[in-house]
C-alpha cells in the first residue's frame, strides 16, 4: 500500500478541493430534489390545508352562533369536519417539514463538509511539495489555537442569531439568513484554524507512535491513552446531563406519574390530589396538569396523543444507524490492519452478487475508504433525521423554551448531535486520507483512535435514546 | 480495537461460523435495540394478553442498556483484550457518575425549592419553576 511516501504532492491536496466540489454538488442536487421539488408541492398542500381548516373552523363557529350546532358536542358533523381538517393540516405541515428540513440540512452539511475539506486542501496545496514532508516533526509555535479560539468566540457571539435562524429553518418559516452571519463567520474561522493545524501538525502519511515512558500508561501509545482520558471527561459531561434530567424527571408530574398515583390511590404532592383519586375511583375520567416530555410526543400512548410508529421511526432509524456505523468503522479498521487481505468469503457474502461484492470490496485500500465513507453517510443520516424530528417537535410546540423538559431534551440530544457532527468532520479527514494515501498496518491507528470516540458517541446514545425517547 | 489474541468465545465463533466476534456483537446489539423499541411500542407482549407495565419497560430499558453498553465497551472499544489500564481509565469516572446519579439524579426531591435561604440570597427562582 502507499502509506509510506515521504511527502504528499499538491495534486493530492487538490483532490481535497475536488472532494469539496463533490459534496457541494451533492448538497445542491439533494436540496433541489428534497427542499424544492418535493417541499414545494408539500408546502402548497400545507397552505391549502390551513385554508380548509380555517373554513371548517369558521363554519363551525357560525353554526354555533346561529344555533345549528351546540358548543362542546363532539358528535356534531361540523365539529368532526373541523377536527379532521385540523388533523389534515398538522399532517400536511409535518410532511412539508420532512422534505424542507432534510433538504436544508443536507445543503448546510454539504456546505460545511465542502468548506472543511476544501479549505484544508487549499491551505495545504499552497505549500511547496517539499515542505509536506512529515518525517522531520519538531515542536514549534502555532497560531492555530488562537485562530480556533477566536472562531469559537465569534461563533458564540453570533449563536443567538444562528440558533434563531436554525429554528426558523426548522419550522419552515421565512428565515433571515443574515442573522446567521456572525455565527457562520465564526464557523469559517474555526475551519481555517483546524485547516492550519492540519497543515502544521497532522502527519498525513503517519509515522511511529510515541510510547509513554512513565506510569500509569508506560509502554502504551500516548495518543490512545489521550483518547481514553478524553472519553473519560466526556463520560462526566454526559453524566451531568443525565443526572440533571433524572433529577427533574423524578420531580415532574408526568402522565405516567399521574396515572400511577390514581391507580395506586395515593396522593402525590403537586401531582395527584385525593379528590382526583376519589373521582377516578368513582369511574370518572380524570385529567391532570401533567408535564409533557419529548417521549410524550414521540412514543405511542404518550400524553400528547401524537405518537405512533412514524414518530418513533426517526429515533429508531438513528439508533440502528449509529450501531451499523460502529460496525462499519470496525470493518474499516480490520481491513486496514489485515496483513494479507482478501475479499471476505463467508455464509453472508455467498448471498451477495459478485458485482456488488466487487464494488464494496474492490481492494484493500478502497475497501477501507468505502467503509469509512459508509460510516460518514450513516452519521450524516443521523443528523438529518435528528433535525427532521426536532422540527416536528418544534412544530408541535415542544421547544427549548417551553419547559424544563424541552430545555434538558434539546441540550442533551443537541450536545450528543454536536458530538456526532464533530465526529463527521474528523471522519472526512479519514475518508480523504483513505482515498489518497491509504491506510495499512503501520498507520491505521488514526481509525482505531477515532473509532473509540465514535463508539463512545454510540454508547452515549444507548443511554440517551431510552431515557429521552422511550421512557 | 487493537491487536489481540483471539481466544475463548471469540475463537469458537470464528472457527465455527467463519464470522468474527465483531459481527456477532453487532447482531446482538441490533437485536436488543429492536427489543428495546418493541417494549415501548407494544402495549401487550405480542401474542399474549400480558400488559407491558411501566416497571417492565423500566426493567427492559435498564437491562438492555447494560447489555448494549457491555457489547460496545467490551468488544467494539476493545476493553476486553486491551491492557487493563484502559479499562481502569474507563472506570475512573464511575465514582463521579454514581455520585451525580444518586446524589443529584435520584435524591434531593425538593431541588432548588429546598435550598436554605443563605444559598439563594435575593433570588426568587427558588420559589418558582
Amino acid at each position: 500500500m502507499s502509506g509510506h511516501g515521504a511527502d504528499v504532492k499538491n495534486s493530492i491536496w487538490m483532490r481535497a478541493v475536488l472532494f469539496a466540489g463533490g459534496f457541494l454538488t451533492f448538497g445542491i442536487i439533494a436540496f433541489s430534489i428534497l427542499g424544492i421539488a418535493l417541499a414545494g408541492p408539500a408546502h402548497e398542500e400545507y397552505l391549502s390545508a390551513v385554508d380548509e381548516y380555517h373554513h371548517a373552523e369558521d363554519d363551525y363557529h357560525e353554526a354555533i352562533v346561529t344555533g345549528h350546532s351546540i358548543e362542546g358536542d363532539h358528535y356534531d358533523p361540523l365539529y368532526i369536519a373541523k377536527e379532521d381538517a385540523h388533523h389534515h393540516e398538522v399532517e400536511a405541515h409535518l410532511s412539508y417539514l420532512n422534505w424542507k428540513v432534510s433538504g436544508n440540512t443536507i445543503l448546510v452539511m454539504s456546505f460545511i463538509f465542502a468548506s472543511f475539506i476544501g479549505i484544508g486542501g487549499i491551505i495545504n496545496s499552497l505549500q511547496p511539495d517539499a515542505e509536506h514532508s512529515d518525517d522531520e516533526h519538531e515542536h514549534h509555535g502555532s497560531a492555530s489555537p488562537i485562530i480556533f479560539t477566536f472562531g469559537i468566540m465569534l461563533f458564540m457571539m453570533g449563536f443567538p442569531g444562528f440558533a434563531n435562524t436554525i429554528t426558523e429553518l426548522l419550522t419552515g418559516t421565512d428565515a433571515v439568513l443574515g442573522e446567521m452571519a456572525i455565527g457562520l463567520i465564526g464557523l469559517l474561522v474555526i475551519i481555517i484554524g483546524v485547516g492550519n493545524w492540519w497543515r502544521e501538525d497532522l502527519p498525513f502519511n503517519g509515522h511511529g507512535e510515541q510510547i509513554a515512558t512513565s506510569d500509569p500508561f508506560e509502554g502504551e501509545h500516548i495518543r490512545k491513552a489521550g483518547v481514553w482520558v478524553f472519553i473519560m471527561s466526556e463520560i462526566m459531561i454526559f453524566a451531568t446531563f443525565f443526572s440533571s434530567y433524572l433529577r427533574m424527571r423524578t420531580g415532574w408530574c408526568t402522565k405516567w406519574a399521574f396515572d400511577n398515583g390514581l391507580e395506586n390511590g395515593k396522593p402525590v404532592e403537586g401531582c395527584v390530589s385525593q379528590s382526583q383519586i376519589d373521582l377516578f375511583n368513582a369511574g370518572e375520567h380524570v385529567t391532570g396538569d401533567v408535564v409533557m416530555t419529548a417521549s410524550d410526543y414521540l412514543r405511542p400512548g404518550g400524553a400528547a396523543g401524537t405518537g405512533d410508529f412514524w414518530t418513533m421511526l426517526p429515533g429508531g432509524i438513528n439508533t440502528f444507524a449509529l450501531i451499523i456505523s460502529s460496525y462499519t468503522i470496525v470493518i474499516a479498521l480490520k481491513t486496514a490492519k489485515a496483513h494479507d487481505w482478501s475479499r471476505p468469503d463467508n455464509f453472508i457474502t455467498k448471498f451477495i452478487p459478485q458485482p456488488i461484492m466487487k464494488v464494496v470490496f474492490p481492494d484493500q485500500k478502497k475497501t477501507v475508504r468505502n467503509f469509512l465513507f459508509a460510516t460518514l453517510m450513516l452519521g450524516s443520516l443521523f443528523i438529518v433525521l435528528k433535525l427532521v424530528e426536532w422540527s416536528h417537535l418544534v412544530a408541535e410546540g415542544f421547544t427549548v423554551s417551553t419547559s424544563q423538559a424541552g430545555s434538558i431534551f434539546y441540550i442533551a440530544t443537541g450536545a450528543h448531535g454536536l458530538h456526532v457532527f464533530i465526529g463527521l468532520l474528523i471522519m472526512l479527514y479519514l475518508v480523504f486520507k483513505a482515498d489518497t494515501v491509504g491506510y495499512d498496518e503501520e498507520n491505521a491507528q488514526g481509525i482505531e483512535y477515532f473509532g473509540l470516540y465514535w463508539h463512545f458517541v454510540d454508547l452515549a446514545w444507548v443511554i440517551i435514546f431510552p431515557a429521552f425517547y422511550l421512557y | 480495537m487493537g491487536d489481540h489474541e483471539v481466544i475463548g468465545l471469540e475463537k469458537w465463533l470464528k472457527d465455527n461460523t467463519g464470522m468474527d466476534i465483531y459481527f456477532w456483537n453487532f447482531l446482538v446489539l441490533m437485536f436488543f435495540t429492536l427489543f428495546e423499541i418493541g417494549a415501548v411500542f407494544f402495549d401487550k407482549i405480542p401474542g399474549t394478553d400480558v400488559e407491558i407495565s411501566l416497571m417492565m419497560v423500566w426493567g427492559i430499558l435498564i437491562v438492555v442498556g447494560i447489555i448494549k453498553g457491555y457489547g460496545i465497551g467490551a468488544y467494539f472499544m476493545h476493553l476486553k483484550g486491551d491492557p487493563s489500564i484502559y479499562f481502569r481509565t474507563a472506570m475512573f469516572p464511575v465514582l463521579f457518575v454514581l455520585l451525580m446519579i444518586f446524589g443529584i439524579g435520584l435524591s434531593n426531591p425538593d431541588g432548588v425549592d429546598g435550598l436554605p435561604s443563605w444559598c439563594t440570597p435575593n433570588w426568587d427562582y427558588a420559589t418558582r419553576r
